[in-house]
């Protein structure tokens, strides 16, 4: 039985894995992509002061420091199920099965789809696929895409797409309707982008700071939108469908009222190679679910994830969480979660020498400092529902785990 | 093409429309709407749909998102052959 299985290789499990390895820990990294890294490995944007952030670089840093302290890192490896046994828990990989007396959970999240008419045609992907073809496979989904969904994630990775040469035609709305809910509401949409405001060497920054509230900012909002890089960005154009006869020839566009209802007589069809579907990211809970953690549903999170405290620990013994399975944030943040459930898991099995609770104490500071200072927040009130979400944890479970 | 017939589960080719009017009959639940129209039942094992279909069956007055996962995951949360099942490598 070793001391660590962590399912997951990107920055919130290797971030753990290199602190628990620090420690003297023998660990094991499962991954079921073909290459270490997670999300990491597309991300590729420009810092506030002018340095550019690459992703895979970065991959590569953590999975060099892991693989000199002695961690093993299986890629190309599922895991489909898991089972608490005596003193640990028992992994169960497409390889072979694991067993450790601790385990982490640190799957990251998964895109939210949007329905649309004429989704299922060849050459509709999520906003995801297209920054993993481009950015991490370097295969050019297409000539000209057409983004639908607007926020954090589809704007950034519209300008990935551009640098990877494709011409993005425009970033707008899905159809409003039962399908879409807020993610076709111009006020909520608004919302979303002002947060990425400082992302931005855009008119956004003006803008953001000259409309008082969100509702103004989508009644003021240019009907031709505006650009960010040169990209459109339009809060007032809405996608009916995407058309085609054996793969994607374009999309049925229309206007909208601010409150995000079609006005008649706007439509018109835009031609384009590929789409892209932008519905947000939810943590990716399943296998805690199966191993049967308590559940929190938090939508300043991303939806539903596994009840844990600020030490990454959940209810169940030996069974941690770190990264965006907790809640989606940028990965920075992920990373210095994954620290703080590597140093949780050598304290429970005293692992952790002289001034170890410092140690841990000041990792968990780390992960509130790096938050704040995040470039991206996907969503608001982060901070708050993190403390709500704590709390309850210690309601309910305190006593029954090892104190810290 | 029109939103009703909008595929709403890729796997199982279920349409919003066999969806909805599984909720308006039986006035159900995610887990409901499973069993009865396989949506979510396919070989993602509802990643992809799940979201859906939870916010579909809260639209049209179920059951409100609560802190219970709706549609519970059983493993294998990944599609597997009986070789690994049974303990074979691949
Ligand atoms: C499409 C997309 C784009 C993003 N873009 C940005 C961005 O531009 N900037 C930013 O800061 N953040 C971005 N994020 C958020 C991003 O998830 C975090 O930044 C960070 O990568 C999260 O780290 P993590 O370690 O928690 O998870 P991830 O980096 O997602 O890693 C999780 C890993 O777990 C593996 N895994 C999951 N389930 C299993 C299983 N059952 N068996 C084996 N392996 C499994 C996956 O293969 C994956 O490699 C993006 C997220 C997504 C989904």
């Amino acid at each position: 039985m070793i001391d660590l299985v962590v399912v997951g290789a990107g920055p919130a499990g290797l971030g753990a894995a290199i602190a628990a390895a620090e420690h003297g820990l023998q660990v094991c990294v499962v991954d079921e992509f073909v290459k270490p890294g997670g999300r990491l490995l597309g991300q590729l944007h420009e810092e506030p002061d002018g340095k550019w952030v690459n992703g895979i670089e970065e991959a590569q840093k953590l999975y060099s420091r892991a693989i000199e302290l002695g961690v093993n890192i299986l890629c190309g490896v599922s895991v489909y199920d898991l089972q608490k046994v005596d003193h640990g828990w028992c992994v169960y990989t497409t390889d072979e099965m694991i067993e450790s007396k601790c385990l982490l959970l640190a799957t990251g999240a998964s895109e939210t789809p949007i329905p649309i008419p004429g989704w299922t045609l060849p050459g509709v992907m999520s906003i995801g696929a297209a920054q993993v073809m481009g950015n991490v496979h370097r295969v050019k989904p297409g000539e000209k895409a057409i983004i639908i969904g607007v926020n954090v994630l589809s704007v950034a990775i519209a300008r990935e797409l551009q640098l990877c040469g494709v011409h993005v035609e425009s970033i707008l709305l899905p159809q409003p309707g039962i399908l879409a809910g807020d993610a076709a509401q111009p006020e909520k949409m608004m919302e979303s982008l002002l947060r990425l405001s400082h992302l931005a060497p855009s008119p956004l920054i003006r803008m953001g700071g000259k409309w008082v509230s969100p509702k103004l900012g989508a009644r003021l909002f240019p009907k031709n939108g505006f650009k960010m890089w040169g990209i459109p960005i339009q809060l007032r154009k809405t996608a009916l469908e995407i058309y085609g006869e054996n793969q994607v020839e374009g999309v049925r566009i229309a206007e909208v009222s601010a409150s995000g209802d079609v006005l008649p007589g706007t439509e018109k069809t835009v031609s384009a190679d590929f789409v892209c579907i932008a519905g947000g990211l939810t943590p990716m809970s399943e296998l805690a679910s199966v191993a049967g953690c308590s559940f929190c549903y938090v939508p300043e999170l991303g939806g539903h994830v596994p009840l844990h405290n600020e030490f990454m620990q959940t209810n169940l013994a030996g069974l941690y969480v770190a990264g965006n399975i907790t809640g989606v944030e940028s990965a920075k943040v992920a990373r210095a979660q994954g620290k703080v459930a590597g140093l949780s898991v050598a304290r429970v099995l005293k692992a952790l020498t002289y001034g170890g609770n410092e140690k841990l104490h000041s990792a968990v500071e780390e992960v509130k400092e790096t938050r704040k200072n995040a470039l991206i927040q996907f969503q608001p009130g982060i901070e708050e529902a993190r403390r709500e979400l704590y709390g309850k944890f210690d309601e309910t479970h305190k006593k029954t785990l090892i104190s810290i | 093409m029109n939103e009703e017939s909008t595929v709403v589960c890729r796997c199982e080719e279920i349409t919003l429309k066999e969806i909805q009017g599984t909720i308006e009959k039986f006035n159900c639940s995610s887990r409901e709407v499973k069993l009865r129209t396989r949506a979510g039942m396919g070989s993602c094992g509802g990643r992809t749909c799940r979201s859906t279909i939870d916010r579909l069956v809260e639209q049209m007055g179920g059951p409100v998102i609560s802190n219970e996962v709706p549609l519970s995951y059983r493993p294998p949360v990944r599609p597997v052959s009986f070789g690994i099942l049974g303990g074979a490598k691949e």
